[in-house]
C-alpha cells in the first residue's frame, strides 16, 4: 500500500516537472535560437546549445531598430496610466462605497454595463473620436484613452466595502475631509489590493498591442509589442534573420518575467481578489 | 438643510469625475456611436454619412464570410476556453500535494501569462517553422509526418490555439489551485470515512465546491477569446483562406484594410450582443446552477 502510494506520488513528481519544463521551453528555445549563427538555425535536427554562443547578437538586434525608444514609451505610458488608474479608482471607488449622492445608482450601473462590453469591439468608434479630438499619433492619446479602467474600479471597490463605515464615520468627526480619508487612512488599510491593481495595469498596457498599433503611426510613439512586430515583419525581413528576431524577443520578454519573479506573489495575490470581486 | 445635501452631492460627483470623464469619452459614448455607424455608409474621408437603415446588416447576414467568422469565433472559444480550463484544473490537482520545487513548477506554468502576446507569438512562429522547426522537428523524432502549421487551412486554427491555451492554462490552474485550498478539509475526511476513493471524492467534493470559479474561468476567458487579436495578427493575419479570422478580426479587416465602416460597425454590435447574451446567460447559470458555499 505504502508503495504503490509512493509509486504515485513519483509519478504525479514526474508529470509536474514535465509539463513545467514543457511550458518553459519557448523560453529556452527563443534564448538559445537567439545566440545561434544564421547557418546553425538552419540546421536539422535543430542544436539544443549553440556551437558558439554569440552573444553580440542581443547587441545587433537592439541597435537594429530604435529598441531603446520602444522600451521606453512602454515603460513610461505603462507607468503613467498605472499612477491615474491608482488616483481615479481610489476615488471613483471611494464614492461609491463611501459617500451618498444622487445618480449613484446610475454610475454604479454603468461601470456594471463598461464591465460586460468587450473593449476591442469599440476601438473604431474610439479611433474616431480620438481623431476628432486631436489626440491620434500622440502620447496624451496614447495614455488618456486608457487611463480608466472599469476592473481597476471594481477590484478597489472591493477592497473598500472591506472596511468598516465606523472607521470613516470617527475620522469624519474627527474633520478630517474625504480625501484625507481617501489617501492617508483607506489607501495604506487596502495597499495590497492597490499593488495588485498597479502591476496586473502595468503588464496588460506593456504588453499592449492592438489599439496603441491602431492610433499611432509615427514610428517613435510605437510600443515594444508593436516595434517588435515591425521589425519581425520588415527588419528582420520575416524569418532571414531569425537570430535577431528571437534576440529582439528576447528583451522584449526579460523586463516582464523579471517583474514577474520580483513580484510574484502579488501577482498571484491578485487571483484572490478577482476570484473575489467577480462575485461582488 | 437642503443646501448640505446639495454640497455633498457635488462633492460626491467631483470623486466621481477623474473617472467618468475619461469613460464616458472612451466608453460609453463610442458605444452609442458604434450603435449609429452601423446604420450608415462611410469611409472614413468623405464629410457626409449616408443613411442606410438596416442595410448594413443584410448585408453582412447574407455574406458568407460573416459566417465563416462567425464559425472560426465559435470554434475558437470553445478550443480555447475548454482546454484552458481542463489544463488549468489537471495542474492544480497535481500541484496542490506538497513536493519538493513545487513553487518553481508553479512559477514556470504562470509564467507565460505575463509576457507580451506579440513578443511570444513571434517566437512561436519559428517553433512553427515547417523545415526546421522545433514542433516539426519534434513531429519527425517519433516518426510522424511535419505540419505546415501556419499555411495549412486545417491546421493554423491549431496553431494559434496551441499558444493561447500554452499562455493561459497556468493563470486558471492558479485560480484552481486557491479554490482547491479553500475546499475544507473536513469534508474530506468525512467523505473518505464514507468509504469514497480519490476520484469519487473529486468529482462528488471538489468538483461541486469549486464550481465558482470554474464558471468564473468560463465567462472570462470566453470574453477573452471572443477578442483575441494579437496572436492571430502575428501568426497567420486571419489567413490562410480565411481559417483563421474570428468575427473581431473580421470586424478590423472591414474597417481598417476596406474601410466599410459601416458594414465593420455592425460586426462590432454582433460583437456586444453575443457578450450581453454570454453575460444574461451567466447570470442565470450563475444563480440556479453554480454552488456558493
Amino acid at each position: 500500500m505504502q508503495a504503490w502510494r509512493n509509486l504515485g506520488a513519483t509519478v504525479q513528481y514526474l508529470i509536474v516537472a514535465a509539463v513545467a519544463v514543457l511550458m518553459a521551453f519557448p523560453f529556452y528555445w527563443m534564448a538559445t535560437s537567439a545566440l545561434k549563427t544564421n547557418d546553425e538555425i538552419w540546421q536539422f535536427p535543430p542544436t539544443f546549445w549553440p556551437h558558439e554562443p554569440l552573444w553580440h547578437n542581443f547587441r545587433e538586434a537592439w541597435v537594429a531598430a530604435p529598441f531603446a525608444q520602444y522600451m521606453f514609451n512602454s515603460i513610461f505610458v505603462a507607468a503613467t496610466i498605472v499612477l491615474i488608474q491608482v488616483f481615479n479608482s481610489g476615488m471613483m471607488a471611494y464614492a461609491l462605497t463611501h459617500m451618498k449622492f444622487r445618480l449613484k445608482g446610475i454610475f454604479a450601473a454603468a461601470i456594471l454595463i463598461g464591465y460586460m462590453i468587450p473593449s476591442t469591439a469599440v476601438y473604431l468608434p474610439g479611433y474616431v473620436i480620438l481623431g476628432k479630438l486631436q489626440l491620434l499619433d500622440s502620447y496624451a492619446g496614447l495614455i488618456l484613452s486608457n487611463c480608466v479602467s472599469v476592473f481597476s474600479i471594481f477590484l478597489i471597490r472591493q477592497a473598500f466595502l472591506q472596511i468598516s463605515h465606523e472607521m470613516i464615520e470617527a475620522g469624519r468627526i474627527d474633520g478630517a475631509s474625504h480625501s484625507r480619508i481617501l489617501w492617508t487612512i483607506l489607501l495604506p488599510l487596502t495597499r495590497s489590493s492597490f499593488a495588485v491593481l498597479a502591476l496586473i495595469t502595468f503588464i496588460e498596457q506593456y504588453n499592449n498591442y492592438f489599439w496603441p498599433m491602431l492610433i499611432t503611426k509615427d514610428p517613435n510613439l510605437q510600443l515594444v509589442s508593436a516595434g517588435l512586430r515591425s521589425f519581425f515583419v520588415e527588419g528582420g525581413a520575416y524569418g532571414l534573420k531569425w537570430p535577431l528576431i528571437m534576440a529582439a524577443s528576447a528583451f522584449t520578454i526579460a523586463p516582464l518575467l523579471v517583474l514577474f519573479v520580483l513580484t510574484q506573489k502579488t501577482i498571484i495575490r491578485s487571483v484572490n481578489l478577482t476570484a473575489g470581486s467577480s462575485k461582488g | 438643510m437642503a443646501r448640505k445635501k446639495f454640497a455633498e452631492d457635488g462633492k460626491a460627483l467631483l470623486f466621481t469625475l477623474p473617472a467618468m470623464v475619461p469613460l464616458t469619452l472612451f466608453w460609453f459614448f463610442p458605444l452609442g456611436y458604434v450603435v449609429y455607424l452601423s446604420f450608415v455608409e462611410w469611409d472614413f474621408m468623405s464629410p457626409t454619412k449616408l443613411f442606410v437603415g438596416f442595410d448594413n446588416y443584410r448585408g453582412l447576414f447574407s455574406d458568407p464570410a460573416f459566417y465563416q467568422s462567425l464559425r472560426v469565433s465559435i470554434l475558437f472559444c470553445l478550443g480555447s476556453v475548454l482546454p484552458i480550463i481542463a489544463v488549468g484544473l489537471a495542474l492544480a490537482m497535481l500541484l496542490t500535494r506538497k513536493m519538493p520545487g513545487g513553487a518553481l513548477y508553479r512559477t514556470l506554468i504562470f509564467s507565460p501569462w505575463v509576457t507580451p502576446t506579440v513578443a511570444v507569438s513571434i517566437v512561436w512562429s519559428w517553433i512553427y517553422e515547417p523545415e526546421v522547426g522545433l514542433a516539426n522537428s519534434a513531429l519527425n523524432a517519433i516518426g510522424l509526418d511535419g505540419i505546415r502549421w501556419l499555411e495549412d487551412p486545417n491546421w493554423a486554427l491549431v496553431g494559434i490555439l496551441l499558444v493561447t491555451i500554452w499562455k493561459s492554462a497556468g493563470w486558471s490552474m492558479i485560480f484552481y489551485l486557491v479554490a482547491i485550498r479553500n475546499v475544507p478539509t473536513d469534508l474530506m475526511e468525512a467523505a473518505g470515512l464514507d468509504g469514497a476513493g480519490s476520484w469519487r471524492k473529486f468529482v462528488h467534493v471538489t468538483l461541486p465546491l469549486i464550481s465558482p470559479t470554474t464558471f468564473f474561468l468560463f465567462i472570462v476567458q470566453m470574453v477573452q477569446a471572443l477578442q483575441a487579436y494579437d496572436q492571430i495578427n502575428v501568426l497567420t493575419q486571419g489567413g490562410p483562406a480565411g481559417s483563421t479570422r474570428t468575427l473581431l478580426y473580421l470586424y478590423y479587416q472591414s474597417a481598417f484594410d476596406s474601410f466599410q465602416i459601416g458594414q465593420a460597425s455592425a460586426v462590432a454590435i454582433t460583437l456586444i450582443i453575443g457578450c450581453v447574451l454570454l453575460s444574461v446567460f451567466s447570470a442565470i447559470v450563475g444563480r440556479n446552477a453554480v454552488h456558493y458555499s
